[in-house]
């Protein structure tokens, strides 16, 4: 293990998040890099994603590198970039030597992280880069078609057709100095197979059918050609007679060495002979790691354990079973404690259950705690891209951070990324104003782009605030009637003008650049959000900023749960989206266009009934409705249900069948019996209450 | 030969054609005798069936939630050992009478080639029986199209299900 000794850094903070950022990427590399070598041995063509991917981590790896000072990381990486970039572009041929060597630099990596905090180690490291920095190089340069059998008269077509076991035996073959010939032979249709199988039995007895591939071009009719690659101690023009074939039957495709020990062809050939099988690790090759402190040490430096987020949700869905197991056994103890016949054993009983329940929150917590992570590691990606940003438009940008401890579900926080990116690049590309034009508008020239997140009781609340233009509601309003989403009559209020901002096809800039604003991306990260359970919403004032709030929920997992009876049926409410139930009369019911409101301490809460969006049967109309306030952020709206029945927890789980998905259902959780209950999806119901009008 | 090899990528496929149709023509000589194994079940007095390999389990009527916002023919949803699962009634799917669920009905557990999985609502279930290939026939197109082939079995026909079309999510439904 590499003695941690410190030079010119202070604390190992930072050192053990790159290090821990590092080894997520080299981890995502293995992975590709072993998907990659897959598809080279089964011959297929090179997946332009996967390389891609490969490419993308690797220029990841190399910013991250020199964000932290690693310059010989950054260099490799730099490197690796480069040869993959050759594949992405098809100059450099997807062979066993390029993946031999993605891997090595990976496994070079893997051992450099190990030394990170140990300068003298790192800089040691500078000779096995360099050679295998040359290698590379030369990798890259060797023209694409040449491949390791370049010198042999075979033409490039049929030796891509070769399988790998095939390339194998061939070069095997050679480095016994064995000849290679091609034999042409043509069969009958109907029996090609037992031609085939008599041809094959005849040059066993003379040397080994490396390959049979069938011969390009126009047989006669109802025949076919095939070209056998063979190779033979006997030289060809022998093995033609010996066949009893036709001279010209047999070409030579490279001759044999008088003696049987010939010299490697080729680097590769220099290789184990083991190396090279069937399906091999390609890995299990040397590498040069020695020289940078000893083989690839299997401890993992971090002190962290990594986990398959997918076990942490069996996990998750375990302690949800218990709990609903916990809840039934609630029921037998009061079944029990409200019988006098055992009412003791179920006191007893009661207390024992008190224990559990308490020792299943706490299991319930701790399992939620293992699935948080810190917003940190996000923030850190989005000012690594505005730092880049800042530079390629050439604008004066400060950015500030706030509440990075903040802790989210670690699944939310992937979502999460990509949504904040494209608030955070639209601020910056259209928000913030050019130098010149702030300073005239009497503002600091120095833009501002904070992003504070805080914990607000279930949720937490990313708000990306800036001091540029605003958002020109006017303008977004001319656009919205272009695209025939609001009607030149309709009335706005200036949150529903705002909210504009988030339909499809929307951006209040018309030029299109390269940052963002194709009029697609507002709406993509309404949509995500949405689909996180979260809301996102908007506030601005022209020409003093915007300020962009996204609301989620701090985790996905087992949630608490309001259930209501609509005409029989129960329904589950996420509790983190009740704010109050109330009691009401249906004469205090009011209506405005049609629809339905209710004076809220003032407010006008907007009512749905809950039977009619689900095509229910309404109640009775003198019966008492319950109105069960719901909302996210800062929207509201009131649910008219037929009754209450408590609170329950609940595992959201996902429906099975051929409409897996319906607008209002969330999912369906159990409850104890076998019955399940369908949970509501309050982000649509809020989603849908702006966007239907008619009149329900 | 050589001076055409360039066109290797345009016979590769020929010969894996040819070694497809070859495969064919053994398999199909064997095939005569191949038997598929078929789970009946009963809808309006009628016989149908569908291929065993895609039954999971056969199951008793239990507690049905209904769906809002689906079409008529899904009944609602179950829970089956933790799993959320739709139950399709395949009465009303084939548009035949509908039928309150007796005692003999049941819920069958069917996926579909890519792996979806839902309940099927049957009145009951009957065998499973091994049927040569050759007694199965294609069934006459209708407009639905759920039926995929008719088996003879004596005089009588069984119907098979087409799961794939039952089971798949259809836009124009």
């Amino acid at each position: 293990m590499a003695q941690r000794s410190r030079k010119g850094r202070s604390g190992s903070k930072t050192d053990q998040e790159f290090v821990s950022e590092a080894e997520e990427i080299l981890d995502r590399m293995r992975q590709d890099l072993a998907d990659l070598n897959e598809e080279r041995v089964a011959g297929e063509d090179v997946d332009p994603d996967v390389v891609n991917r490969l490419f993308r981590s690797a220029h990841s790896l190399k910013g991250l590198a020199g964000l932290f000072g690693f310059d010989p990381i950054q260099d490799l990486a730099h490197r690796v970039e480069d040869i993959l970039d050759g594949l992405r572009l098809g100059r450099v041929r997807l062979a066993l030597p390029v993946v031999a060597l993605i891997d090595e630099s990976v496994h070079l990596f893997a051992s450099l992280l190990e030394q990170i905090g140990n300068e003298d180690a790192l800089a040691a490291a500078a000779e096995p880069i360099g050679r295998l920095a040359q290698r590379i190089q030369a990798a890259r340069e060797a023209p694409a078609a040449k491949s390791e059998f370049g010198d042999l008269a075979l033409e490039p077509s049929l030796l891509r057709a070769l399988t790998e076991y095939e390339e194998h035996r061939l070069r095997e073959n050679i480095r016994r100095g064995r000849h290679i010939c091609l034999i042409d032979s043509t069969f009958e249709i109907i029996s090609f197979e037992e031609g085939l199988s008599q041809l094959t039995a005849a040059i066993r007895e003379v040397g080994e059918v490396l390959s049979t591939l069938p011969a390009p071009g126009e047989a006669p009719e109802a025949q076919i050609r095939f070209s056998l690659l063979v190779a033979s101690d006997t030289p060809a023009s022998e093995v033609a007679s010996r066949l009893g074939l036709a001279a010209g039957a047999v070409r030579l495709v490279q001759a044999g060495a008088p003696s049987s020990a010939a010299a490697p062809a080729s680097p590769v050939a220099a290789r184990p002979s083991g190396v090279a099988e069937a399906d091999e690790e390609p890995t299990g090759a040397h590498h040069d790691s020695g020289e940078t402190g000893g083989p690839e040490s299997l401890k993992s430096i971090s002190d962290t354990v990594r986990v398959d987020i997918h076990k942490l949700d069996e996990l998750m869905n375990l302690v949800g079973e218990l709990v609903i197991q916990r809840g039934a056994i609630g029921e037998l103890v009061t079944r029990l404690s409200a019988d006098a016949a055992t009412a003791r054993i179920g006191s007893d009983f009661a207390k024992v259950h008190k224990a559990l329940d308490r020792k299943l929150r706490e299991l319930q917590s701790a399992v939620i705690d293992v699935r948080m992570v810190p917003l940190s590691q996000v923030f850190e990606k989005v000012s690594r891209v505005v730092r880049r940003l800042r530079v390629d438009l050439g604008k004066d940008v400060r950015l500030e951070l706030r509440g990075a401890d903040t802790e989210l579900d670690k699944l939310i926080v992937e979502e999460l990324v990509d949504p904040l990116m494209h608030v955070v690049r639209n601020a910056l590309d259209h928000a913030i104003e050019p130098r010149e034009e702030r300073i005239a508008g009497g503002k600091d020239p120095e833009g501002r782009i904070r992003i504070e997140a805080f914990q607000r009781g279930n949720h937490v609340v990313i708000a990306v605030s800036d001091d540029g233009r605003g958002i020109d509601t006017a303008a977004l309003r001319a656009l919205a009637e272009a695209k025939g989403i609001v009607q030149p009559g309709d009335v706005l209020s200036e949150r529903e003008a705002l909210d504009l901002a988030f339909e499809p096809g929307i951006s209040t800039r018309s030029e299109v650049t390269e940052t963002s604003g194709r009029g697609v991306g507002m709406d993509v990260v309404h949509t995500n959000l949405t689909a996180l359970g979260g809301v996102v919403e908007v506030e601005s004032t022209p020409g003093r900023g915007t300020t962009i709030s996204m609301t989620l929920p701090i985790t996905l997992a087992i949630i608490q749960s309001l259930i209501v009876v609509v005409a029989g049926q129960r329904f589950a409410i996420p509790l983190n989206a009740v704010h109050e139930t109330l009691l009401i009369d249906g004469s205090e019911i009011q209506r405005s266009e049609g629809r339905e409101l209710l004076n809220l301490r003032g407010e006008a809460l907007p009512l749905r009934r809950l039977a009619a969006e689900f095509d229910l049967p309404a109640a009775p109309p003198d019966a008492k409705p319950f109105v069960v306030v719901i909302g996210l952020g800062e929207a509201r709206m009131g649910l008219l249900v037929d009754r209450l029945e408590g609170q329950q927890d609940t595992v959201i789980k996902p429906i099975q069948g051929p409409i897996p998905t319906v607008r209002g259902i969330a999912g369906a959780t159990e409850l104890g019996d076998q019955e399940p209950v369908l949970v509501l999806d309050v982000s649509a119901l809020l989603a849908d209450l702006g966007r239907r009008r008619e009149v329900l | 030969m050589s001076a055409s090899l360039a066109e290797t990528g345009a016979a590769a496929p020929r010969w894996q054609d040819l070694a497809r149709r070859a495969a064919e023509r053994r398999s199909a000589e064997v095939e005569s005798v191949v038997v598929r194994q078929l789970l009946t079940f009963v809808l309006d007095a009628s016989p149908y069936a569908v291929p065993v390999e895609r039954v999971r389990e056969i199951v008793r009527v239990r507690p049905i939630t209904p769906v809002p916002r689906v079409p008529n023919d899904v009944c609602g949803v179950i829970s089956l050992r933790g799993e959320i699962l739709e139950v399709i009634d395949l009465r009303l799917r084939l548009r035949l009478r509908a039928a309150q669920s007796g005692r003999a009905s049941r819920i069958i557990v069917a996926h579909s080639a890519d792996g979806g999985v839902a309940g099927l609502l049957v009145d009951g279930v009957s065998e499973v029986l091994a049927v040569p290939e050759n007694a199965l026939r294609p069934a006459a197109a209708t407009e639905a199209g759920n039926i995929e082939t008719l088996c003879v079995r004596g005089d009588r026909f069984i119907s098979l299900i087409d799961l794939d079309r039952v089971l798949g999510f259809d836009a124009q439904r």
